[in-house]
This record gives structure tokens, sequence and C-alpha cells, in this order.
């Protein structure tokens, strides 16, 4: 008989989890009188739930409060269960609370999709989404990235500059959708998009297209919700993280952007990068490595397409 | 960047909603209720149910704590947790909790424990941090689900709660209170302890007083007022370590310090002593009020012994915290025991 | 149907609580009840399909298929399938496509399940392999829970009550008493359904179906003929766990297997003489006589309410007759078969699912009296 507590399958449940931690509305309830084997043997409450960005899953109830069809729930960290070997796992509960959900977000809106790229520094988003909204510039446009900085030897359009004063302004006015700010020692860089240039896009009937990075990606998935983002994580070619590194180095390098400094930190950022497909694997849809440009680019527009024709 | 101060930049905290009634715990006992709560002067206390433990109850106040501090998560790379009862011997909650918050998964970590001041001691090494510019935020947190003996003495306060803090660079736009100081008085004293295998704590009875509690908390408070050449008259809020109502109201008495002083962070007699959470939490509670340039003064105890004490200056009023909306519930001894046991089933 | 498949020989156990038989003499009893009925010897049969769904986490026994091949003196070629609770109804569905492509002329059928050596929690937990691993179990549901989930939400979008509720098991009891091979004979009032142990709100003990031991076999032949034969062998799936559904109170997977099953054996709902439908608990009758298009959404309860003329789970259902879960989908179509030549009529359905109408699988046989070998 299976293992349903075994140590790794408690890992990969904590990368689920993650993408759980959301407030929802309930569907329905139960009261299971008799949980199943390695559960407590008490009466246990668990709900079917619609989260606020559309998943919906099975999770147990909490609170003091009776349970309502279409009750608002609030999620909450809880010792599920503990295995014979004493390891300890913990999921998300969901808390009943006295508020009801507003009809309206039943029938929440979908706004439209939006192509992210993402990937370390060097991997070559920025030329492979240049290259593909030339190829399909009827169905994708690229989405400019408002940044903080100033404009470097190298830079090729994909940039809107505005000064550090109206960067902040725009993030308190709720002009931005997502924002980063990357402090580093050499100097300080804000990133961000404007809501308009998308919603322009999608006026036009197209298919915004965004090079980002984790933290970006993190702020268009809350804002838009995670579904409606079609996220792509490109990694460099290499087995090991070494190789992956040491290709990224060389075409940092080529690149001729940067100072040595610069580089040295984009590298240690690109580790945290790396980490990152494996920890948030939920963000990314498909991976792909950047190894033969034409062949990503095919498999890319395989995929714009079919969205095109949904 | 080293600063010469850090600030708090964000603060939360999480109190189960059970209560229990020092009444129905007399009660249980065949003890008279009243005799209890005047000795104690604590009314009720927060419990935690089954599937709650040290790390679920710091969870909640640290996401709180993030969302205060209006930072991205991965902003911080450093949390360091105190307990007394963390969920594991080994394996530290510290972990759990930098993977479950989504910090930077280049953090500094690691599990502290000093019996009812390994929260503040947490504070104390986050500021260090800030302070040399080895990192901009991180995250120090108290937390406890206290056990105590059937029928002793420490059932009546033993609480559940944690507070989690966000500090960072006191030039930071999010800073709330700076750390004007904090220095740590310790001794060997053997006033209260537990082992490993030991499912509840030993105390010594009358010996806690003067000797561990009074000792410490006088010689911290008495050093930072020194250092910092500060006089308590002007100090807005004084938070101390509550294991009952009785012991801080005593130093309050002896130092002269006014009931309006005290008064913002003394919870106590509705949540009981929430061990390593438990002055941290008296400093949420206060921050929650406190206006700009207003001085707070702090000073935690834990047994074993020692005392941390700190001095904090508010660079803006505090924010409000989103209300608590869950309905309290009281429940009955049975229940009380079979959601606090660490030998039952959950 | 591309072949002609009669059904030649049917067999098997009294469902129950069997303490003194392991599943291997269940296997056997069922089967030597279905050569025995048979016009063909043991000889005769050129493939074994058994179905099975919880012998590996329950008697730790899998290759269940070489097992059963052995009751036959030449051992004939066998395999094993599984679909959770429609395991019966895949292994005919897998025994018509062998005797359509002609790899076989005449198969036996078997499905079998031995429950009661574990204990409850245990099969509790082994039934939830019929659900979702990732979605479902970890937040401790059984299958009576995501029912209970299934019935809440169906109770709250129509409006339907206890009361009303009651009278399904009520029925489903009253049918058995004739049934000698029913696990459960004795009456039972809505009463006393509405007032049985609470299982997973709203569900009650009386509306899931049982934990039981028992096997059935039936025996298919292009070779050999009978005035039963298969009309239609159709089969659909659907998501797994009714988290990734657009509704809970309605199964795709029946719609689509029923249109395509009725489509197969050209007829029509009004056809139907007798159907036998999968009421693994009380709520998915309702949702099954709806989804097959025997009532509206919502209206599935007028079936247990009013007479009709189309009998419904005569033999008492998987409530009465007990529920040894891959035995199931086997013992419906030999109920039908009995009941076409009980009463003369032409057409009978059976409605067998697997999980939360994960899978459905249909069958409809078509009796011809005078029909000769």
């Amino acid at each position: 008989m299976r293992t349903p507590d075994s140590p790794a399958l408690a890992a990969r449940a904590l990368v689920r989890r993650r993408s759980r931690l959301l407030p929802g509305t309930l569907l329905s309830f139960t009261t299971v009188t008799h949980p199943p084997k390695g559960f407590p043997d008490r009466p246990r409450r668990i709900g079917l739930i619609e989260l606020t960005d559309g998943q919906r899953i099975l999770g147990m109830l909490a609170g003091n409060s009776a349970p309502k069809i279409g009750q608002v729930v609030i999620p909450r960290m809880h010792l599920s269960r503990v295995n014979p070997d004493g390891l300890r796992l913990y999921e998300v509960t969901y808390e009943l609370t006295d508020r009801m959900a507003e009809t309206a977000t039943e029938t929440k809106e979908f706004p439209g999709y939006i192509l992210a790229f993402t990937g370390p520094s060097g991997v070559g988003k920025t030329t492979i989404s240049l290259l593909l909204t030339k190829m399909l510039s009827d169905f994708t446009s690229n989405v400019p990235i408002v940044t903080s900085r100033a404009p470097k030897k190298g830079d090729d359009q994909e940039y809107d500059y505005v000064t550090p004063k109206e960067f902040e302004r725009m993030e308190k006015s709720g002009a931005l959708v997502a924002w980063a700010h990357l402090p580093s020692d050499s100097e300080e860089r804000s990133y961000g998009y404007r809501k308009a240039d998308i919603l322009a896009i999608w006026e036009q009937g197209k298919l915004p297209v965004v090079v980002t990075e984790m933290q970006l990606l993190q702020g268009l998935a809350g804002y838009f919700g995670r579904r409606s983002i079609l996220s792509f994580g490109l990694l460099p070619p290499g087995n090991s993280k070494r190789t992956m590194l040491s290709h990224l180095l060389h075409r940092l390098r080529s690149r001729g952007r940067e100072t040595d400094a610069q580089i040295e930190e984009r590298l240690l950022n690109a580790q945290a990068d790396l980490d990152y497909f494996t920890r948030a694997a939920d963000l990314f849809d498909h991976i792909i490595v950047n190894e033969d440009l034409d062949a990503v680019l095919h498999v890319i527009k395989g995929h714009v397409l079919e969205l095109a024709k949904a | 960047m080293p600063s010469t101060h850090s600030a708090i930049v964000g603060f939360g905290m999480y109190i189960p909603q059970n209560r229990i009634t020092v009444e129905e715990i007399a009660k249980h006992w065949g003890r008279d209720p009243k005799e209890i709560i005047g000795g104690l002067g604590v009314k009720e206390k927060a419990v935690a149910g089954a599937d709650e433990d040290s790390f679920t109850l710091a969870f909640e106040a640290g996401r709180q704590a993030i969302e205060t501090a209006g930072i991205r998560s991965s902003e911080i790379s450093a949390i360091f947790a105190g307990s007394e009862s963390h969920p594991y011997a080994v394996k530290p909650t510290s972990g759990m909790l930098a993977a479950a918050l989504d910090l930077h998964p280049f953090s500094y970590c690691a599990d502290l424990e000093f019996a009812c001041k390994a929260g503040t001691a947490g504070l104390q090494i986050v500021d260090a941090f800030v302070k040399s510019g080895q990192i901009t935020y991180g995250m120090a947190i108290g937390t406890d689900k206290a056990q105590s003996k059937p029928g002793d003495a420490l059932e009546y306060t033993a609480a559940a709660g944690a507070a989690a803090l966000v500090v960072g660079p006191e030039s930071s736009e999010h800073a709330i209170c700076r750390i004007e100081s904090t220095l740590s008085f310790t001794t060997d004293t053997p006033d209260f302890w537990r082992t490993t295998d030991a499912p509840y704590p030993a105390h010594a009875g009358r010996f806690t007083g003067e000797p561990g509690y009074f000792l410490h908390v006088r010689q911290a408070l008495t050093g930072i007022l020194d250092v910092t050449k500060t006089k308590l008259s002007a100090i807005d809020h004084v938070v101390l370590h509550m294991p009952n109502a009785k012991f801080p109201s005593k130093i309050a008495k002896e130092f002269k310090i006014s009931k309006e002083q005290m008064q913002a962070g003394f919870i106590v007699p509705q949540i009981g002593n929430t061990y390593s959470a438990c002055s941290l939490l008296g400093l949420v509670h206060v921050l929650t009020e406190a206006k700009k340039g207003q001085k707070i003064l702090l000073v935690s105890y834990g047994s074993g012994a020692g005392a941390d004490a700190f001095l904090f200056e508010m660079l803006r009023d505090a924010p409000a915290l989103p209300p608590d909306e869950r309905p309290l519930r009281y429940i009955s001894y049975g229940e009380y025991r079979r959601n606090t046991d660490k030998t039952a089933v959950l | 149907m591309q072949k002609d498949i009669s059904l030649i020989g049917i067999g098997q156990t009294k469902f129950g609580e069997w303490w003194g038989k392991s599943l291997f003499t269940l296997i056997e009893e069922a089967v030597d009840s279905a050569i025995q009925s048979a016009p063909c010897s043991a000889l005769d049969i050129d493939f074994i399909i058994v179905a099975n769904m919880l012998a590996e986490s329950v008697n730790g026994q899998a290759h269940l298929g070489a097992i059963a091949s052995a009751l036959l003196p030449h051992h004939p070629p066998a395999l094993r399938v599984e679909a959770a609770c429609a395991s019966g109804s895949i292994a005919v569905h897998t025994a018509c496509a062998l005797l359509e492509s002609g790899r076989a002329e005449t198969v036996l059928v078997v499905g079998a399940e031995k429950m009661t050596d574990a204990t409850s929690d245990e099969i509790q937990t082994a039934l939830m392999g019929a659900a979702d691993s990732e979605k479902d179990a970890p937040s401790g549901l059984t299958f009576p829970g995501i029912f209970g989930l299934v019935a809440c939400r169906y109770m709250h979008e129509f409006g339907l009550t206890r009361e009303q509720l009651n009278l399904v098991s009520a029925r489903h009891h009253l049918n058995a008493v004739k049934n000698p091979f029913a696990q459960f004979r004795q009456e039972m009032t809505p009463e006393q359904i509405g007032a049985s142990a609470l299982v997973a709100d709203p569900l009650r003990l009386l509306d899931c179906s049982p934990v039981s031991d028992g096997a059935a076999a039936c025996i298919l032949s292009t070779k050999h003929r009978s005035p039963i034969r298969i009309a239609a062998s159709q089969t659909s799936t659907d998501s797994v766990s009714i988290a990734d559904r657009p509704t809970i109170t309605s199964f795709a997977a029946t719609k689509d297997a029923m249109e395509r099953a009725l489509d197969e054996a050209n007829v029509s709902t009004s056809d139907i003489a007798h159907l036998e439908l999968h009421d693994c608990f009380s709520i998915a009758s309702l949702i099954a006589l709806e989804d097959m298009g025997f009532a509206e959404p919502g209206e599935g309860i007028r079936w247990y309410e009013e007479g009709k003329p189309m009998t419904v789970n005569a033999s008492g259902g998987l409530k009465a007759c007990g529920h040894p879960v891959a035995a199931t989908g086997i013992k419906q179509i030999i109920d039908i078969s009995k009941q076409l030549q009980a009463s003369g009529k032409t057409i009978g359905l059976a409605h067998n699912f697997g999980g939360v109408g994960a899978t459905c699988c249909i069958h409809i046989l078509q009796h011809s009296p005078h029909a000769h070998t």
C-alpha cells in the first residue's frame, strides 16, 4: 500500500501549497464523520472552494462559524497529520468568515492573456521576444518595460525611461500593474509595466508580450490572475547549474552592455533565478532551453497561434 | 549598506480564537476561582487547536507582518524564530517559515531558545544584521504553544500565540519605529527548565520571583535607561514580559511606571502568557496605537535566566492592523486538554 | 456493434460479508456458476478478463488474470482491467472488443472484490484510489465525503429535501426483497433511512452502498447464440477530481456514454423497459436519471415519488444488493438479462460508473425470445 506521507511526497506538496494560500468562496461543504486512515479520528469539515484566482480546490474547513454556500473563506496554515516517523505535514485550511461573497465574483471577468518570458540575465529573452513579435506582428505586441535606470549602450527599444521620481509617482497612483525594485551596489533599478500599455494592446486585439523576472512575474500573476498568463521560463543550455551559469557568463560578456562588476552581480541573481524555476514551478506553463533559436521560436509560435485560435 | 540604526518596518500577530477561563480550569481541580484570579490577575487565556503549533502560529503572524511592511516577501533575507515549543527538536521552524513565507532563497535562518525571551533575542540579531549592512530586511518571530502540567499553577496562564517583526534600515521608506538601543543581562539561574523528552516544564515555585524575574528585569531596565541616559518619565509606553499580571505590576510599582504607560501593552489578563511571543505581542499592541515621536521601553525575561531590554522611538504614526473579526469560542477543560497535550493523538 | 455478441452464461455469488471465503473462492464460485449455466464447456473459453479494483491495496494480490486462468483446465490467456467502480462494465467492454476483432470467440468475464478483510478506515483510504490522490485525498476526504459535497450542492441548486432523498434507498430495499442474491433483503422505511447515522452530511449510513465481498461472472460469445445480445457497449471519461468540473450535480461522462449507446443500439430512452443504474450513493441515482435523459435536472426524484413504466434497479441496486466494487458492473448486466427474460420485454440498460462519474460505461441488452443457437 502506498505511503501517502513520505518525505518526497511532502516536499512536492509544498510547491502546490503555495498556490493555495488565497481566499475563496465556498461552493459546497460536508462533514466526514470518519476520516480515512492516517488522519485524526474526528469529524472533519471539508469544502469545495473557488479561490480568487479562479482555481477550484478541496480543503479542510476551520473556524467557529457555520458553513454556508457562497461564504467567503480565508487561508490558514494548519497541521494536517503526523506520519508514523514523526514527520509533520502542514496544509492550508480555510477559515469560515461571516461574510458572503458578492455574487459578481462568481462570474469573474476574464481580462485576457499575456505572454511572459522569464529567465536569468543573458539567457536571450529579449532577443526571443523581439523576434517573435516581428514574426507574429499581427497577433503580438511587446509591452515596454518602464524603468528608472539610465539608458545603456546596447539597449534595444525594450525600455521606456523615466526618472526615479516619475516611477514612484506611477507606482503610487496605480498606473503600474507590476513593479520591482532591484537594489544593487552599482545602481538603483526600478522596473514595471504600465496598465495603459497592456490595455492598449488588448484593445487592438493583440497579445501583449512581456520580458520579465521573478518579482514582476509574481506581480502580473497577482494583478491579472495566474490563468491569464501564458508563462515561458527560459533556461540556458547545460545539464548542471555550473554549465548553465558559464553559458550565461559567456553571453553576458559578449553582449558588451555591462562592466565586470555588474556581470558578477547578474550571475549571482541568475543563480537565484535558476533555483526559482523549481521553487515557483506553478508560475510557469512551459520551461524551454534556449539552445537553438529557430527551434525555440518554432515551439513558442505554436503555443501562441493555439491561443490566438481560442 | 550599513546604518547606525535599524527600524521596525512591519509587524504582525496571531492569537488563536479559542479561550479557556481560569474559572473553568479551577473548577476542574476543585479550587476557588476567585482566589486564583486574585493571585494571578489573569481571567482567561488563548488556546491553540490540536491542528495548530508554533509553526502555523508563526506563519500567520509572519504573513501579517510582511503585509503591513508593504515589501515583497523575497526582499527579506533573514529569519530567526524563537520558541519553547518548536515542532521539532531537529528540523528548524525558521527554515519551514522561510519557505512558507516565500522569503529570498538565500536567507539566514536559525531557531532560537531562551525560554520566554527567545523572540526578543531574535529581534536583537536582525537588528545587528541590518545595522551591519549584511541584510536589508530581516524577520524576528516569537511563537509558542505553551505546555503545562495538568494541575500545576502554570496551567492557568500558559497560552498560545505568535508575534512577528520585520526590521530594516531606519532610512527605509517603510520604517515605522527605530530601534534606539538594546542590551541583555544574563546569569545561570535554575528557575524553570524542560528536558528534551519531558512533555511539561518544571519550575521552582517562589524561587522564580526574586532570583528570577525581578532580579533580571530590574538589571536590564536600569541598564538601558543608564546607557541611553533616558528618564522613565520620558517613556510613553512600557512593555514588560507578563508571566502573569502580578509580576509586571510589581515592577511598575517599584519604578513608578504609571498605569497609562503600561496600558497599551498589558495583554496578559485576556490572553495569558504566550511565552516567547509574550513581550513581542505586547509590543505589537503598542505599535498599533503609538504616535510619531513617542518612546517605547520593552523588557523581556527568559528563565534560565536573562532579560533583554530595548528602547524604541516611533518614526511615524503606526498603521492599524486589519481588525480580527473571528468570533471567540470558550472551550471546556476536556477540549483544552485534548488540544494541548503533546502526547495526545491529533 | 461490429459482431453479434450473445450473453450465453451468467453466475454470481450472493454479495455480503463472507468471513470464510477468500478472493480466490469467490472468483471460483462465480466462474463455476457461469460455466454451468452456459451451453458450452469450460474448454470453449478463449480468453478470461478479470475485473478488480482493490486486490493490490487490500489483499496483497495483483496478477489476477493469471490467477483466474488457473481455475480452468486449459489455462486460457487472461488479463485484468480496472476503472474503479466501473471495472466490471469496462471488463465487458474489453471483452466485446476482443470478440469484435475476432481474437476470441468466447470470453469469460469475472468481476470480484474481497473488501471485508480490511478495517473500515483502511477501506476508506483504499477506495479513495478512485479519486485524485493529489487534489482530493490530502484534505481527508472519503468517498462518502465527495458525494456528501455533491449532495449538499444538489440540495442547494434544486431544493431537494432530506425527506425526498429518503425515498431512494427505501425503494431500493423494497425491490431487493425478492432478490436471493442481495446482501440486504429486508424492507426499510423512509423514516429509518433518514434516522440512520450521519456519514458525510447530508448523507447518512443508509444513503451509502455497503462494503461487500462478492463476485459475478458472465460468458459472451460470437460462436454460440442466446436470446440476449449486446446491442451497445460504450464508455466515456471525465476529469477525476470534482475540483476540475464546471458542475458537480451532473456527470458529463454519463451523458456522453448514454448518447453514444443509444445511437449504437438505435433506440431511444422510451424503448428501455428495465434500467439498472449505479446508485453508489442515493444522490447518484437522481443525477444518473437526469444525465441519461429520463428526467429534467432537479426532477430525478419523480422516479421515486411516482409510478413509472420503466423499472429502475428492480434488483435492489448497489444499496441493497451490496457493492463489491468490480463485481457490480457485471452483476448489473446479469440482472438486466434476467429481468428481460422474466418480463419478455426487449430492451434493457445497465449504467455503471467509476469514481465520481470519471469513467462511465453503459451496456444496452436486446432480448429476442425466439432467437436460437
